[in-house]
């Protein structure tokens, strides 16, 4: 099973933005409770496997979903 | 029941929205934002679809600008409080509801702001012109407009009132607690940098529900702080949308039927919607007009006005109007000064009031003949 990346965002609602553009587009993924580790972030994370991480921040910035890239 | 009293709130409401609150507590029950099971991520979905709803119907380009509240006063209290600042000047009309007027008074009681008011006319039109004239000559910050009298149901050029604000600087603030979900309303074409809205009016939803749109660039602060779920190892309050201005859980049962109004009214279609109840609202006044001893109050021009109209009965005090069309004609409507003791005097009706009749997309033509006949009967010396 490939490596995943956890992506952190600002708020609950760029994470539920996220989920719902990473659906339209047919992007596998699965949202998490933020691990602690991590972040203090907002509740939710999203976990997407590691090749597919280009093509959903892609899909981020042109979506204007806020997602933090310093914890990535 | 005959109901005309939707300016006030909107019954029946539609199906679907008592639905999506019933399955939102039977199926769903989580919170937004705090947890990451699957019961919070269902609620936080069906949060960030009525602001998507909202946006799509207001052709807002980002939801995240939408914030939500309890209703229109709060959204007008968060805009007016947080935006405006010591020294301030403001420009409102005499048509502006309390939920505008009163916290625009205590701020100018307190020696903080001043405000011009630009006086509607009888009809409680006003005239852009006359906005036009204050921003030449005064530094004006912030521009509030009543999109729709409560009172009158008199429609403000809020498009042309825009232009001239953004002409001189300043920015507007449009109550769109009578028109949201029952005229167009456009932010973007619109030019509308704040817009106050309900969602138990004409966008159908439960009571407890409302918001305000900000547009990017503007800055607010906020009016309650606290626990947001969000950049929790911060004791100080997030500065991005929608959090900044969302502390403490939110109404999401409240949500779950705004946004099935919503829908219901985007399939219904606002143009629909509004040519169906401007069809009474044309039919009513055309015909109590011929009614000895009714005086009716706002535009005659169906264009420049929504489907809330207020009137006399000479013989009658407002109240007892009221009270016999609830007792012998099973008939709901409004007495009084709708909280609008400005636009009452605007069009001769301080201290008196008037009766109100507003009427929604539930209501039918049969509806509208039995008011008439009621008010006939109540003129014509029956009671």
């Amino acid at each position: 099973m490939p490596q995943s990346v956890v992506i952190v965002f600002k708020s609950t609602h760029d994470v539920i933005k996220a989920k719902s553009e990473l659906e339209k587009a047919c992007v596998a993924h699965e949202l998490i409770p933020t691990p602690k580790e991590i972040s203090s972030e907002c509740g939710m994370s999203l976990r997407v496997e590691a090749p597919l991480l280009s093509r959903a921040l892609e899909l981020f910035d042109s979506k204007g979903v806020r997602y933090r890239d310093d914890l990535l | 029941m005959i109901y005309f009293d939707n300016a006030a709130t909107s019954f029946p409401k539609p199906r679907a929205v008592i639905e999506a609150m019933a399955d939102y507590f039977f199926n769903i029950g989580g919170s937004t934002g705090r947890s990451g099971h699957r019961l919070a991520i269902k609620a936080s979905e069906l949060v960030f679809n009525t602001r998507e709803q909202l946006a799509r119907l207001f052709n807002i380009k980002d939801s995240a600008r939408i914030i939500f509240t309890k209703n229109a006063t709060e959204s007008l209290n968060l805009a007016i409080n947080g935006f405006l600042e010591k020294g301030d000047q403001v420009v409102a009309t005499s048509m502006e509801h309390n939920s505008a007027m009163r916290p625009l008074r205590y701020l100018e009681q307190r020696g903080w702001i001043k405000i011009f008011i630009v006086q509607a006319d009888k009809e409680g039109l006003v005239d852009p012109a006359a906005f036009a004239d204050i921003l030449k000559k005064e530094k004006i910050k912030l521009v509030v407009v009543n999109h729709a009298s409560n009172v009158t149901g008199a429609l403000a050029p809020v498009e042309l009132i825009a232009e001239i604000a953004a002409g001189h600087g300043s920015r507007l603030l449009v109550d769109a607690a009578q028109t949201a979900g029952a005229y167009p309303i456009d932010v973007m074409s619109g030019n509308i940098d704040m817009l106050a809205f309900t969602g138990h009016k004409s966008l159908l939803g439960p009571q407890g529900t409302g918001g305000l749109y900000v547009r990017e660039g503007i800055e607010l602060a906020p009016l309650v702080r606290g626990g947001t779920g969000s950049n929790s190892e911060e004791e100080i309050q997030p500065d991005f949308l929608p959090d900044q201005f969302e502390s403490g859980t939110l109404n999401i049962i409240g949500l779950a039927g705004l946004g099935a109004g919503v829908k219901y009214i985007l399939e219904r279609g606002v143009s629909n919607i509004r040519e169906q109840e401007m069809k009474l609202t044309e039919m009513f006044i055309k015909e109590a007009e011929k009614i000895e001893g009714v005086e009716l109050y706002g535009p005659r021009d169906m264009s420049k006005r929504v489907p809330v109209v207020s009137f006399n009965i000479s013989r009658h005090a407002p109240s007892t109007v009221a009270y016999l069309l609830d007792k012998h004609f099973d008939l709901a409507c409004r007495s009084g000064l709708h909280c609008a003791p400005s636009a009452h005097r605007t069009i001769g009706t301080f201290p008196r009031g008037a009766v109100r009749f507003a009427f929604g997309c539930f209501n039918t033509a049969a509806e509208v003949e039995k008011g008439l006949t009621a008010l006939a009967e109540i003129s014509y010396h029956k009671y």
